[in-house]
C-alpha cells in the first residue's frame, strides 16, 4: 500500500516535472551570438551595433517574440582580431548554444567567423564587415548580409554619383595602402570609366595606413592639375586629420572633393560649425536618417537617441534590420531549422527602416541603397552631413555575371 | 615643377619636421645628459596632445581656450615626467641599458593604457586658434598661417635652448654634469636634482610638440609609436645628444618626407629609413654628433 503511494506520488512528480520542461522548451530563447568591437579603436562600431540590436529584440520580445520564443543577444568583444572573433564564436556555438551569429566589423574578423559559420552549418549575417568577398568568391549557404558591402561602398556608389553629377575628366586618388585601400580604388575605377570612358585617373598617391599628417600629399593634389580628387577607404579619424589639413591649404575651394566616407556621421561629432570640414564634397551615406521619411525609421531614432545619447550611425541600422530580417526568414520557415531558414531567406523581400529591399539570391546580398550628395551644414544636425540624397540601388553591387566570374576563376 | 609648387611643398615639410624637432630635442637632451633612451618620449607627445584637449575643454567657455592649453598641457607632462622620473628611473641609472628599455617600453604601454582609460578610445579635436586661422597667399600659393606659426615657434626654441645651454649657469650645469658626471658631483652639483630636472624638460618639450600638433590633425591613441619611429631617425642623423643635430636632423626628414611624395611616391617611405642608415654606416655619431 505504502510502496504503491510513493511510486504514485513520483509518477505525478516526475509528470510535473516533464510539463515544466516542455513549458520552459517552449520559452527557450533564440540565441544570437553578437561578435563584434566592443573595445580598442573600433569600439564605436561596436557599442552602436548593440544597441541598434537591442532595440529591435526589444520591440520583438514586447510583441510575444518569434513563434513564441522570446529572443537573446550575447555580445562578445572580438578586439578586432581574427582569433579571438573565431575562439567568442565558437564558444557562443558550443557554451552558449548560439542560434545565429552576427555582428563583426573588421573584415579579417568577418572572413574568420564567415568560414567558421560555413563549417558548423550555422548562419552568420555580418551587420558592419563590408569584404565583398564574404558573398563573392568566400560564399557559402550560411551567410547573409543585410548591409551594403565594399564594392558599393567604397567603389561603385562613389563612381555612380560622379558620373551622375559633375563627370570630371581628370581625378587623382589619395588612399590607405592596404587591400581595402587598393580594391576601393579599383572598384571605383572600373566603374567610372566604364561610365565616363575619357576620364582618367592621372595619379594614385598612397599614404600608411593610419596616417594622420597629410600636407606633403595635399600640396602634390594641388598642383596635379586634376580637377577632382579621390579618396580611397581614408575614414576616421585620419579623414578628419587630412579635412582639416585640406581645409588649411585651400583645397576645397580648388578642386571638388569626393570623399566616400564622409558620410558616416561618426567622423564629425567633434567639428562645430565654423570648423573645417570637406565643403561642398561629394559623399555617399548608408543611414541619412535625416532625409528618410518611414515613420519606424524616425522612431528608431527617436530610441537610439534615449539609450546611447548620439544619433544612430549605419551600424546600428543594419543590425536593427538584421534581426527582423532573421525574424521575417524564421516565421517564414516556420521553425527554427537553418536549412529552412535560409531556404526562406533567398529572394526574401525585406520591410527595412529604410523601405522594402530584397536579398538577392545567388550571393545572399540584401540590395541595401547607398545615398549621394554633397556635405553641407542644414536645419536639425549639428554636424555636417550629406544634403540633397539621391538612392543608389541595385546597379551599385556587382552583377551575378560579375560575381559568377569571380567565384570561378577561384 | 614650379619654384611655387617647390617652394610650398619645401614649407610644408619644415612645418611638420619642427614640430618633430621639438620631441627630438628633448629626447637628445635626456640622452646627452642622463644616457637613457627614453623609448616613451612619443607617448609623453601623446600625454600632451591629451592633456591640451584637456585644458581646451576646460576653458572651452574663455576665449583663447587653446593658449591657456598650450601654456598648462606641457607642464602637466613635465610634472608627470618629473614624478616617474623620480620614483622609476633613477632606480635603473645604475642598471644595464636594457633595463631602461624595458622601464621605458613599459611606460608607453602603461602610459597609453591610461590615456585610453580617461579619455576614451574615440578621437578629438582640436580647432586651430584665434588669430592664427585662414592663409596667407603669396606668389600664387595660399599656406596656413598656423603652420607658419609652428615654423616660428619651432626656429624661437631651438634658438632659446641654445642659449639656454651655452649662456645660462643652469646651462653650464646640465653641461658639466653631461661632460663629466663624477667630477660635477665632486663639485657639489646636485646631479640627481640635474637629471630630474632635465628629465622634466625633456618632458616639457615634448608636451609642448603635442600641444601644439592637435589643430592641424587629431588627437588619437597611436601616434606616439609613429612619432617616436621619426624622432629615432632624426636623432640618429643628427647626432643623439647635439641640439643643433636635432634641429638638422628635423629639416632634413622634414625635406625627405615631403619631396620624397613629389619625386618617387613609392620609395617616398623608405628615404628616411635609407639616409639614417647610410650615417649609422659612415658617420655613426651623426652629422653633429661627437663620436664616443
Amino acid at each position: 500500500m505504502k510502496k504503491r503511494f510513493v511510486s504514485s506520488v513520483l509518477a505525478l512528480i516526475a509528470v510535473l516535472c516533464l510539463g515544466v520542461t516542455v513549458h520552459a522548451a517552449e520559452k527557450k530563447p533564440i540565441v544570437i551570438g553578437h561578435i563584434h568591437s566592443m573595445s580598442g579603436a573600433l569600439s564605436m562600431y561596436g557599442i552602436s551595433s548593440e544597441a541598434g540590436g537591442s532595440i529591435a529584440i526589444e520591440e520583438i520580445n514586447a510583441a510575444g517574440g518569434i513563434l513564441g520564443r522570446p529572443l537573446k543577444m550575447i555580445t562578445r568583444d572580438d578586439k578586432a582580431n581574427p582569433e579571438v572573433g573565431l575562439r567568442e564564436a565558437k564558444d557562443l556555438v558550443i557554451s552558449e548554444n548560439a542560434d545565429f551569429l552576427t555582428g563583426t566589423v573588421s573584415s579579417a574578423v568577418g572572413m574568420a567567423v564567415s568560414s567558421f559559420a560555413k563549417k558548423e552549418k550555422i548562419i552568420f549575417m555580418p551587420s558592419n564587415a563590408q569584404s565583398s568577398r564574404m558573398t563573392e568568391d568566400e560564399f557559402h549557404p550560411y551567410i547573409f548580409r543585410i548591409a551594403t558591402n565594399s564594392v558599393v561602398y567604397w567603389g561603385y556608389a562613389p563612381a555612380i554619383a560622379l558620373a551622375n553629377t559633375k563627370k570630371v575628366k581628370k581625378i587623382i586618388s589619395l588612399g590607405w595602402e592596404y587591400e581595402t585601400g587598393k580594391t576601393a580604388l579599383k572598384q571605383f575605377k572600373e566603374k567610372y570609366l566604364e561610365m565616363v570612358p575619357d576620364a582618367q585617373i592621372i595619379d594614385e598617391l598612397w599614404a600608411p595606413l593610419g596616417t594622420t599628417d597629410y600636407t606633403a600629399y595635399i600640396n602634390k593634389i594641388k598642383n596635379s592639375g586634376a580637377d577632382a580628387f579621390y579618396l580611397a577607404a581614408v575614414y576616421g579619424g585620419g579623414e578628419l586629420a587630412f579635412t582639416k589639413q585640406a581645409d588649411s591649404f585651400g583645397l576645397y575651394d580648388q578642386m571638388l572633393a569626393i570623399q566616400p566616407c564622409a558620410g558616416d556621421i561618426e567622423s564629425w561629432y567633434t567639428v562645430t560649425k565654423g570648423g573645417p570640414f570637406p565643403k561642398a564634397a561629394l559623399a555617399t551615406t548608408r543611414y541619412p536618417f535625416w532625409a528618410i521619411d518611414n515613420p519606424r525609421s524616425k522612431v528608431f531614432v527617436e530610441k537610439y537617441k534615449n539609450k546611447v545619447g548620439q544619433y544612430p550611425s549605419y551600424g546600428a541600422m543594419n543590425h536593427y534590420n538584421t534581426i527582423y530580417a532573421l525574424k521575417a526568414g524564421i516565421e517564414k520557415a516556420g521553425a527554427v531549422d537553418t536549412e529552412k531558414i535560409i531556404k526562406a531567406l533567398e529572394g526574401l523581400t525585406l520591410d527595412t527602416l529604410i523601405g522594402k529591399v530584397q536579398i538577392r539570391a545567388y550571393d545572399h546580398q540584401a540590395m541595401m541603397p547607398t545615398w549621394y550628395g554633397t556635405m553641407d551644414y542644414a536645419e536639425g544636425l549639428p554636424f555636417p552631413h550629406v544634403v540633397k540624397v539621391t538612392p543608389i540601388g541595385e546597379e551599385g553591387y556587382h552583377t551575378i555575371e560579375q560575381i559568377k566570374k569571380l567565384r570561378e576563376s577561384k | 615643377m614650379t619654384f611655387v609648387s617647390f617652394f610650398s611643398q619645401f614649407i610644408s615639410g619644415i612645418s611638420v619636421g619642427l614640430v618633430l624637432f621639438l620631441i627630438a630635442a628633448g629626447l637628445s637632451l635626456i640622452f646627452g645628459t642622463m644616457r637613457v633612451l627614453n623609448l616613451a618620449h612619443g607617448t609623453f607627445f601623446m600625454v600632451g596632445s591629451f592633456l591640451c584637449f584637456a585644458f581646451s575643454s576646460l576653458f572651452a567657455n574663455s576665449s583663447g581656450s587653446f593658449w591657456w592649453a598650450l601654456l598648462f598641457a606641457p607642464i602637466g607632462v613635465a610634472l608627470i615626467g618629473g614624478i616617474l622620473e623620480v620614483l622609476l628611473l633613477r632606480r635603473i641609472y645604475n642598471q644595464d641599458m636594457l633595463y631602461q628599455y624595458i622601464l621605458t617600453f613599459a611606460l608607453i604601454l602603461i602610459l597609453g593604457d591610461g590615456l585610453k582609460y580617461f579619455f576614451g578610445v574615440s578621437f578629438k579635436t582640436i580647432e586651430v586658434p584665434w588669430p592664427l586661422g585662414g592663409s596667407v597667399s603669396f606668389w600664387g600659393m595660399s599656406f596656413p598661417i598656423y603652420n607658419l606659426f609652428l615654423i616660428v615657434c619651432g626656429i624661437a626654441i631651438f634658438i632659446f635652448m641654445l642659449a639656454l645651454m651655452r649662456y645660462t649657469k643652469l646651462g653650464r650645469i646640465v653641461r658639466a654634469v653631461t661632460l663629466n658626471r663624477d667630477m660635477a658631483n665632486a663639485l657639489g652639483i646636485n646631479v640627481p636634482l640635474v637629471y630630474t630636472g632635465v628629465f622634466m624638460l625633456g618632458c616639457y618639450l615634448a608636451g609642448l610638440a603635442g600641444a601644439l600638433m592637435p589643430p592641424m590633425s587629431v588627437v588619437a591613441l597611436g601616434a606616439d609609436m609613429h612619432v617616436i619611429i621619426e624622432c629615432f631617425i632624426i636623432v640618429v642623423i643628427g647626432g643623439l645628444g647635439s641640439l643643433s643635430g636635432a634641429f638638422i636632423g628635423a629639416v632634413i626628414l622634414g625635406f625627405l618626407n615631403s619631396f620624397g611624395i613629389l619625386v618617387m611616391p613609392k620609395l617616398a617611405v623608405a628615404f628616411p629609413f635609407m639616409l639614417m642608415i647610410f650615417i649609422l654606416i659612415v658617420r655613426p655619431h651623426g652629422l653633429m654628433g661627437k663620436p664616443e
